[in-house]
């Protein structure tokens, strides 16, 4: 009994020591961080505050693929992106090669790897990483900007930010004129469409998930002239085939997940069937990953060609 | 004493008919209720004299097959929570607090995402794979000696967490493979004939096997040693209560996901109105646990209209003060 007592203690002793130590290690680490950081550095605005970052960061890494979108977008390349391990995805996304090192899912990012890439600034996104704002401030300035869930309009914002923060305020107008100019040019190739009711959506095995007029690529289609099927604050909406029967849209594109997919049996049922999309030939199955993943500047373009392709080529 | 035996007789009349009735009720008021409502009279029409009207078209192949899978589900996961608590002499036991939902949750999980064009009728036997898994690890504590209640609804409520985090954890890494709360809550939003007829064969079977065994389950839970004086084979009872526990649970979240609660609400209303004879506790699980899942699908509808949210959320939003009014409770009796 007493022993028992004994080695309990002793044992707290030994972890509240450990973690002493541990502290230390990290005030240490805090203070080295602050002495090589002597340069210029830039004040930018984010979700969660306002963060310093050093003047044209060279070694940054990204959480979300809407930044390696936007980087792609001024021409800067990531040394670190959380690509879910899915390196053909990121080929992709910037359309070709590129050296980057994986730091793990976006969900689960590995904080080890992107510390061991010594960064010097980290863009996180406001959902999914806030919980770690501050372990990854301890590595590197972060700063957290919309991506999962963003509108469109919140998208070009983060573009700002991202511009700004990496120096390239400059480029970052040019580009986004250009993005203006091809989205002008886009909506003319639409224009017989234009006002008709759209509903882009992911099926999957168990579920039918329409993306609203707040979600990211229901908003670009809206700023293209088309109308989303579903107005709403938010961005996602899970949908049964009575619903959507009752939205019936004009277009459907579906963004199909591998497999088993809902509306595979939904296609048997006459409701299905006597969609407006359905009799006209007009439900396109197109790529989740430029659809719903990459939300970005320059794949929204991507996603605008694709839709002016799939609506113009199954008219002749 | 006779008269009062007559008196307790007439009170189980009275209570089965209004169950009855308050189930056929339930199946009109769901069939009525969705995205844009139907009117009783229509829903009627629709059902007696079907046209080919949308209206017909939607009752008749999307709010009535979802309607009666509601009901099948509801009472397999009742009976299945009635014969745990019934084997375990444990008032907190269910499928859902003893992993067996989680397990086969899980099961189908790894199952769709190693193989995804696995069709639905042969998850079923994933699924009870998975039940097996769970329920077993939990029954093992069980047989480790001397648990209390509370101590094994605790053990079981950890497997299940931890059969949910590694549910969770697969859908995670496989980004998006599946629907994450669906797999962790359940629902019955979008379902057809198709799955009713994969459900059927089971549920029925199921259903009626446990029926069949209440009368032996009634003795065992006067005590083991009482049981086996009376000439029944303890063993092998709790042996097949728990292969159809896992068809009841195993096939009812490979069509809708691990639905908590019913399985254990239900037995304990039904031994309240009816009093403690199996024989008369599993059937009347079966019609109560139905009529719950059907009123809890029609509340579901609300949460988010005019979009659906999965039925798991309300009754674990009933089913979870149930819970701890249930634990509280135990812990003033005797164990």
């Amino acid at each position: 009994m007493k022993t028992g007592r004994k080695l309990k203690i002793v044992s707290v002793m030994a972890i509240l020591s450990i973690l002493l130590v541990l502290a230390g290690c990290g005030a240490k680490q805090d203070s080295t961080d602050k002495e090589s950081s002597n340069n210029q550095k830039v004040a930018v605005k984010h979700e969660l505050g306002t963060t310093k970052v050093p003047e044209n960061p060279k070694r940054i890494v990204v959480l979300e693929l809407s930044f390696v979108d936007a980087l792609h977008g001024l021409g800067i390349k990531p040394v670190g992106i959380a690509d879910d391990n899915k390196k053909d995805m990121i080929e992709q996304l910037v359309n070709g090669k590129m050296k980057y090192t994986s730091v793990g899912t976006r969900q689960q990012p590995n904080l080890e790897v992107i510390s061991s890439l010594k960064p010097d600034l980290i863009i996180a996104d406001v959902q999914r990483h806030k919980a770690i704002y501050k372990d990854l401030q301890q590595i590197a300035p972060t700063i957290e900007l919309n991506s999962r869930e963003s509108t469109y309009e919140e998208n070009i914002d983060a573009f700002k930010t991202i511009a700004k923060a990496t120096g390239k305020d400059k480029k970052a107008e040019e580009r986004l004129n250009k993005h203006e100019e091809t989205i002008a040019e886009l909506k003319k190739e639409v224009k017989e469409e234009n006002g008709q009711t759209i509903l882009p959506a992911v099926v999957r095995d168990t579920s039918f998930q329409a993306h609203t007029s707040a979600s990211y690529d229901g908003g670009f289609l809206e700023n293209l002239g088309f109308k989303d099927a579903v107005q709403s604050k938010e961005a996602y909406a899970e949908m049964n085939l009575e619903q959507l029967s009752d939205i019936n849209p004009d277009i459907l594109i579906l963004a199909n997940n591998e497999g088993k997919l809902l509306t595979d049996e939904w296609k048997s049922n006459p409701l299905w069937k006597n969609l407006k999309a359905v009799k006209n030939h007009k439900v396109f199955v197109v790529d989740r990953n430029l659809w719903t993943r990459f939300r970005g500047v320059v794949s929204s373009e991507a996603i605008g060609k694709d839709t002016v392709k799939l609506l113009h080529d199954q008219q002749k | 004493m006779n008269k009062n035996i007559k008196k307790q007789r007439a009170r189980r009349y009275i209570i089965g008919f209004i169950s009855v009735f308050l189930l056929i009720a339930g199946i009109f008021i769901h069939v009525s209720v969705g995205s844009s409502s139907i009117g009783i009279t229509d829903v009627i029409k629709a059902l007696f004299q079907p046209d080919n009207s949308k209206q017909t078209t939607v009752i008749q192949t999307l709010r009535l097959p979802r309607a009666v899978l509601a009901a099948l589900i509801g009472a397999s996961l009742a009976v299945a929570g009635a014969l745990m608590q019934a084997i375990t002499r444990n008032s907190l036991a269910s499928p859902q607090v003893f992993g067996v939902n989680a397990g086969a949750s899980l099961a189908i999980v790894v199952a769709t995402i190693l193989f995804p064009e696995l069709h639905s009728k042969t998850t079923v036997y994933f699924a009870f794979l998975g039940s097996a898994l769970g329920g077993i690890t939990v029954y093992l504590f069980a047989a480790g000696g001397k648990v209390t209640h509370i101590k094994l609804a605790l053990a079981g409520m950890a497997v299940h967490l931890f059969l949910s985090s590694l549910t969770q954890g697969v859908i995670v890494l496989n980004e998006d493979a599946t629907d994450v709360l669906y797999w962790l809550v359940g629902s019955i939003n979008g379902k057809n004939w198709s799955h009713v007829l994969i459900l059927l064969p089971w549920s029925v079977f199921g259903l009626l096997a446990a029926f069949i065994m209440g009368r032996s389950i009634s003795i065992l839970v006067l005590g083991e040693n009482m049981a086996t004086g009376l000439g029944e084979k303890v063993q092998w009872i709790r042996l097949v209560s728990g292969v159809i526990v896992i068809i009841l649970a195993g096939s009812s979240v490979a069509v809708a996901g691990p639905i908590g609660f019913i399985g254990l609400m239900v037995p304990h209303i039904a031994r309240k109105l009816v009093g403690g004879d199996y024989q008369r506790i599993l059937p009347f699980s079966a019609l109560l646990g139905g009529i719950l899942l059907i009123y809890a699908d029609i509340l579901s509808r609300f949460i988010a209209y005019p979009f659906e949210s999965p039925v798991g959320i309300v009754t674990a939003l009933i089913g979870a003060p149930f819970f701890l009014y249930l634990a509280r409770k135990g812990r003033n009796i005797k164990q």
